[in-house]
């Protein structure tokens, strides 16, 4: 467990910024105490000075997971969102997309989210921009990006995609084993 | 006529040609000559169809002269003409036609046209009468393939009102039942009911009920209407609800051409109808600014709102939806009190399984369908018993009215009922409003299981019972498993034969008595549940609040006073008694209640002790004999001299059944039939009823409970089989209660002793005991978790004990029990007593000595720990190393600082990198731990200007000095600014013309040296001050007389180059 390089750091904040802007300040920047990212396993942890400390007493090899997992950085030392940055993602979230009721299940699938399921969506969303996925009654789903911008997404026919699935909370029973 | 063909021609030949040469044999009635060409248009090709009038004969005389004869250069060859394209491939087959354009006319048919894929169709002459004058309208099918709107368009003449209806505003009728769905695609929808407050639940209903009545009036009547005749090809314009639909004029349907159309339109319509709202939501796709706020609350509540709505739709059919929809309430149990106790159980049962509960709502929907004729009183309570269930079942949706705490419900039962009775009305509004007085059973599935578990455990031990059980399960969980259900089997006798046929030993017995009888389906649903409950996980708690329920329903009781109440309350008890007496280890609670009915003659008991005498006295005096039975198998004095006694108690232990119920039982049957029949379960009974002797003696040490337990249940065993009179079973039972009362007394003294024992060495030597006393604790923390009493606990066992005392009715016995209750009182508050000193020492042994208090404290500790507290190597607090302390302490300390330092270079890092990214100022950057730790909530609102503070000086206001300052300020500048000189940026140069004089200037300089400064000097000073005075006046001179200047020779070049143009022209 390390500390982010430079690089590294850019890579995950240019990720992260995609979804929530400039709030990233307020994941770095915490008025309840220091947080901080640290990397592991090639996975990135966002955690509490205090978890930190206490994870210190975990041999690197031993240390399946701490604090709360961001993604991981590929082979190509590109940023991968997991569905568990969701809680962190969510609240500071700029873009939102709702989901209908009828399509939850498919979103939760992994399916992208077509616009016969789309029931509510943030103005002047642009396209390609990462937008946090709800359920109509503001639960959390997950995300995505958006494949057409607000204005494409009311002309679109129903059948075309509006937001294409990048992570889901259903993740967390299908990747069980692979999400930490 | 035959049609020959005719190929391999020249190309040059002529019709005339063939005409004469097929003249020979026939006449030729017409030649149809054909020329291929390819594409450069050679003629490679040239055959003919001739029709010619020709015999047989003669044809077959052409074919052998011409066929393959030489002409012109050409084999002729003949053949019959094969038919022709339209005729051999677009020939109609089965009313098709394929391969045929629409449109095309089906040849040798008049009025028949090919139409869309490829149907032959007629074309249709219509008559169309329009006012005074008819009209023919011919309608082309093929001509109307592709479209829908064909006929009618409107035409100038025709007024607005006779344009014809669109499709979507077509009127039709649906035949159908007046099920709700039928009158849902009719387009009838119940009307809206806002959900109504609890007070006004019996309006609701009425109201409801008088509504249902209209609403099927209504759709008798739209019936009859849509019989009027009208036009229409079969269909009859539908009367519907709505009159908007009904404006447009009546259609010819004509223009409703196939089944399928009118199917279309009518779910279209449909769908309209029904999904009208839906659709609008769909189809809108909203767009939120960025400064929506998600709320899951807000969502969730309109959810709510809208199954509301759903529920108050048809309540009937909804039940179901919404039992299987709605959340459990935390506490349901609100029925009236004598359905308290059965409830307790039935809501234990019913929290078993999702499955059990739908299966048990199906059964009681089907109750209520069988039962209608019944009491309303009955009614009502199962209804309220029902909404409870369902309420139950329904976890995931929260109740939209407020629920109030379950204890409030639990006061008054009075209330309860007659709120109960108000809510028999169906609709689920008033469910809710109900519940919300209602108490509610908390109780997870874990408990349930227990409870069902331990119940199973203890039937099986009695074999008997367990057979009888096993018939019984068959149907078991559906009845009796709810509180109403239970009442309803009392109130109704149709129920019980029911119940009779499931389990034959209680037929008898029901035969007898009616009381009997309503007892059984009680006692079938306590052993569903028990059934049902398979999971050996369970939870004494649950059992435990359920007995403090039921004894809280004992108290309520005796203010009723009514018989059903008292009967209830005795099955209540000795259900729970059943319940409890498997569970040896929750014991100390069970026993407290146990002991507590043995001892029944505590004071809180003799009300309760009323009741059942009222109750007895109603029962032909045999419930005293009865009661007296009760208190002996509740006690465990396994009396087992009186048959009927013993047949009794056995039911009500194994059947939880009422002990008034039981008693009931054997008065009315007292007969011998009973005693066969009870026998068995009188075993099980005996078993189950051991434990409260042994409870009672040992209240500390469960294994000795246990012991006792197991062998009074022989003995009474032994008994039963050999006695078969009542006398003899009295005069045994009182041995054997004397029996019992000196085995307990020896037993007390034998704990007591233990205890004394126990508690001199632990005063003495002081912390050696404490494991003794923790033990004690440890007994003291399980049964006050079991109990969940609460607050009342001072020293366990006597807490329980009063709570036993206080709230159990403990069958009153006069005799015998007031003996064992002196006894047992005096030993439990000798017991008590010194438990109470015990622990009061054992308390004062937790305390902290103070020489180990703090922090060092604790490593002293330690330390002394590590020698296991041997005297040789004692250390104390001269052993502890200060120093050390303080240094690591340092040394934490600065490592603390260095990662909290590393860690705030990290963030600054990193918020640089951010910045970066986002390319946007970050300004917080490095005031940000500093901050972000002074940082809190301030109330500004709050704020308030403090003139002692020197902070709130910031929010002094010093407009007036620094106006004043600004002002001279101005001033000065604009002074300043107006005494600048305007320098010119052009440089003065006063360049001689005598190059002499400069250089001799220098010669001079050069020669003079000593006098060069002073020179110098002096030229200098007159230079600048010539400067000046120059640079000020003259350069503004200088330009103005140069841009005077530069005009007036532009203007002179001007003239002469005019001057020149015209001396040039002129020359």
């Amino acid at each position: 467990m390390r500390p982010l390089t430079e690089e590294e750091t850019k890579v995950m904040f240019e990720k992260l910024s995609k979804y929530i802007g400039d709030n990233i300040k307020l994941l770095v920047d915490r008025p309840d105490g220091s947080y901080c990212f640290r990397l592991h396993n090639e996975r990135v942890y966002y955690m509490s000075e205090k978890i930190l400390k206490l994870a210190t007493n975990i041999s690197r090899d031993k240390l399946v997971s701490v604090g709360t997992c961001f993604g991981k950085f590929t082979k190509s030392i590109k940023f991968r969102l997991h569905i568990t940055a969701l809680d962190f993602l969510a609240p500071y979230a700029k873009f939102k997309v709702w989901v209908k009721p009828g399509q939850e299940q498919s979103f939760l699938y992994g399916n992208h989210v077509l616009k016969s399921g789309l029931g509510r969506i943030t103005e002047n969303t642009m396209q390609y921009q990462g937008v946090v996925v709800y359920s109509m009654t503001d639960v959390p789903l997950g995300f995505g990006v958006a494949a057409k911008t607000t204005q494409e997404c009311r002309r679109v026919d129903p059948m075309s995609i509006v937001v294409f699935h990048q992570a889901d909370v259903g993740e967390f029973i299908r990747n069980e084993d692979t999400l930490t | 006529m035959q049609r020959l063909y005719v190929g391999g021609l020249s190309h040059t030949i002529t019709q005339k040609d063939l005409k004469d040469r097929f003249g020979k044999f026939g006449q030729v009635e017409d030649v149809e000559l054909r020329t291929r060409k390819d594409d450069e248009g050679v003629p490679y090709k040239t055959f003919s169809y001739i029709n010619i009038n020709i015999t047989d004969a003669d044809l077959k005389k052409c074919m052998t002269v011409l066929n393959k004869s030489k002409w012109k250069g050409g084999t002729l060859q003949i053949e019959m003409a094969k038919e022709s394209f339209l005729h051999s491939k677009a020939g109609v087959e089965n009313f098709t036609m394929k391969a045929a354009v629409p449109g095309t006319e089906v040849p040798g048919h008049e009025d028949w046209v090919v139409s869309k894929f490829g149907r032959v169709l007629p074309v249709l002459q219509l008559k169309c009468q329009k006012g005074s004058r008819a009209r023919t309208l011919k309608y082309d099918p093929s001509k109307y393939s592709h479209n829908i709107r064909k006929l009618d368009r409107p035409s100038a003449d025709q007024s607005a009102s006779d344009l014809p209806t669109p499709v979507s505003q077509l009127t039709w009728e649906l035949q159908g039942g007046d099920d709700d769905i039928s009158k849902k695609r009719r387009g009838e929808f119940p009307a809206y009911e806002p959900p109504k407050r609890k007070k006004s639940q019996t309006d609701a209903v009425n109201s409801l009920k008088a509504e249902g009545k209209p609403r099927l009036k209504q759709s008798v009547d739209s019936v009859a209407l849509t019989e009027a005749p009208q036009v229409t090809n079969g269909h009859k314009p539908p009367s519907t609800v709505r009159p908007a639909q009904m404006k447009g004029p009546p259609l010819t349907l004509s223009d409703i051409d196939s089944d399928d159309e009118i199917h279309r339109i009518v779910a279209v319509q449909s769908s309209s109808h029904n999904a009208l709202q839906q659709e609008e939501d769909e189809d809108k796709l909203e767009v939120v600014g960025l400064d929506y706020l998600v709320t899951p609350g807000r969502a969730r509540q309109q959810q709510k709102g809208g199954d509301e709505e759903e529920n108050d739709y048809d309540s009937a059919d909804t039940d179901e939806l919404l039992a299987s929809r709605k959340p459990p309430p935390p506490r349901s149990s609100s029925p009236p009190p004598q359905e308290r106790a059965t409830l307790t159980a039935g809501n234990i049962s019913g929290n078993n399984t999702d499955r059990k509960r739908k299966t048990k709502k199906k059964s009681k929907a089907g109750e209520e369908d069988s039962t209608d004729a019944e009491e309303p009183s009955a009614q009502k309570r199962r209804d309220a018993g029902k909404l409870s269930s369902r309420k139950q079942s329904k976890k995931m949706k929260v109740l939209p009215v407020v629920k109030p705490s379950s204890s409030e419900s639990e006061s008054d039962d009075e209330e309860e009922e007659e709120e109960c009775e108000s809510a028999d009305s169906s609709s689920d509004s008033d469910y809710e409003a109900m519940f919300s007085n209602v108490t509610r059973l908390e109780i997870s599935l874990a408990d349930l299981q227990k409870l069902a578990e331990e119940f199973q455990d203890t039937s099986e031990t009695t074999a008997p019972s367990s057979l009888s059980v096993s018939e019984q399960k068959t149907k078991p969980p559906k009845k009796g498993t709810t509180p109403e259900e239970i009442l309803a089997a009392l109130m109704e006798d149709d129920s019980s034969e029911e119940k009779e046929e499931q389990q034959p030993k209680k037929k008898k017995k029901k035969r007898k008595a009616d009381a009997t009888t309503q007892l059984l389906p009680a006692f079938k649903g306590t052993k569903a549940l028990n059934e049902g409950s398979e999971t050996e996980e369970g939870q004494k708690e649950e059992e435990e609040g359920e007995g403090t329920e039921v004894k809280k329903l004992k108290v309520d009781h005796k203010a009723t006073s009514s018989k059903m109440n008292g009967q209830k309350h005795t099955e209540t008890e000795s259900s729970e008694d059943e319940e409890e007496e498997p569970k040896k280890k929750e014991a100390v609670v069970k026993n407290m209640a146990e002991k507590a009915e043995s001892v029944s003659s505590s004071s809180s008991d003799e009300e309760e002790e009323e009741e059942e005498e009222d109750e007895e006295d109603e029962e032909d005096n045999k419930g005293k004999v009865f009661k007296t039975m009760a208190k002996k198998a509740q006690k465990g004095s396994s009396s087992s001299s009186d048959e009927d006694e013993e047949e009794e108690e056995v039911p009500k232990a194994n059947q939880t059944v009422l002990t008034s119920k039981a008693a009931a039982a054997s008065s009315s049957s007292s007969s011998s039939e009973e005693d066969k029949d009870e026998i068995l379960p009188a075993k099980d009974a005996v078993k189950a009823a051991p434990p409260p002797a042994p409870h009672s003696e040992s209240s500390s040490s469960e294994e000795e409970e246990e012991e006792e337990k197991q062998a009074p249940l022989r003995v009474p065993l032994g008994a039963k089989e050999e006695e078969e009179r009542q006398r003899k079973a009295n005069i045994r039972r009182l041995a054997a209660v004397q029996q019992r009362q000196k085995e307990t007394e020896e037993n007390k003294k034998l704990i007591q002793g233990a205890l004394a024992n126990l508690d001199a060495p632990a005063a003495g030597a002081g912390k050696h005991i404490v494991f003794g006393s923790d033990d004690d604790d440890d007994e003291e923390a399980d049964s006050d978790d079991e109990q969940q009493t609460t607050s009342e606990i001072k020293t366990p066992k006597k807490t329980l004990f009063q709570d036993s005392q206080s709230e159990n009715e403990a069958p009153g016995h006069k005799n015998t029990s007031t003996k064992e209750k002196l006894s047992g009182t005096h030993l439990f508050g000798s017991s008590e007593e010194e438990e109470d000193a015990d622990e009061e020492e054992d308390g004062s042994r937790f305390d902290i000595r103070p020489e180990f208090e703090g922090r060092a404290g604790h490593k002293l500790m330690e330390l002394q720990s590590r020698f296991g507290k041997d005297e040789r190597f004692k250390m104390d607090s001269r052993f502890l190393e200060q120093n050390e302390d303080k240094e690591a302490e340092s040394e934490k300390k600065k490592s603390g600082t260095e990662e909290e330092e590393a860690l705030e270079e990290e963030r600054k890092k990193s918020l640089s990198i951010l910045q970066s990214v986002l390319g946007i100022s970050q300004h917080t950057s490095s005031s940000s731990k500093a901050t972000s730790k002074a940082k809190t909530f301030r109330d500004v609102s709050a704020l308030h200007y403090d003139p002692s503070r020197e902070e709130h000086a910031a929010f002094e206001t010093k407009t007036e000095e620094t106006k004043k300052e600004s002002k001279a300020a101005r001033r000065k500048k604009r002074e300043e600014a107006q005494k600048l000189p305007e320098v010119s940026t052009e440089i003065y140069y006063d360049v001689s013309g005598d190059m002499k004089a400069v250089f001799a200037e220098k010669e001079e300089a050069s020669g003079f040296k000593f006098s060069f400064f002073g020179d110098d000097a002096e030229t200098g000073s007159g230079e600048t001050a010539e400067y000046k005075i120059e640079s000020i006046q003259a350069p503004k001179l200088q330009q103005a007389d140069r841009g005077s200047q530069l005009r007036q020779e532009y203007r002179k070049k001007h003239k002469d180059a005019r001057r020149k143009l015209k001396t040039s022209v002129k020359s």
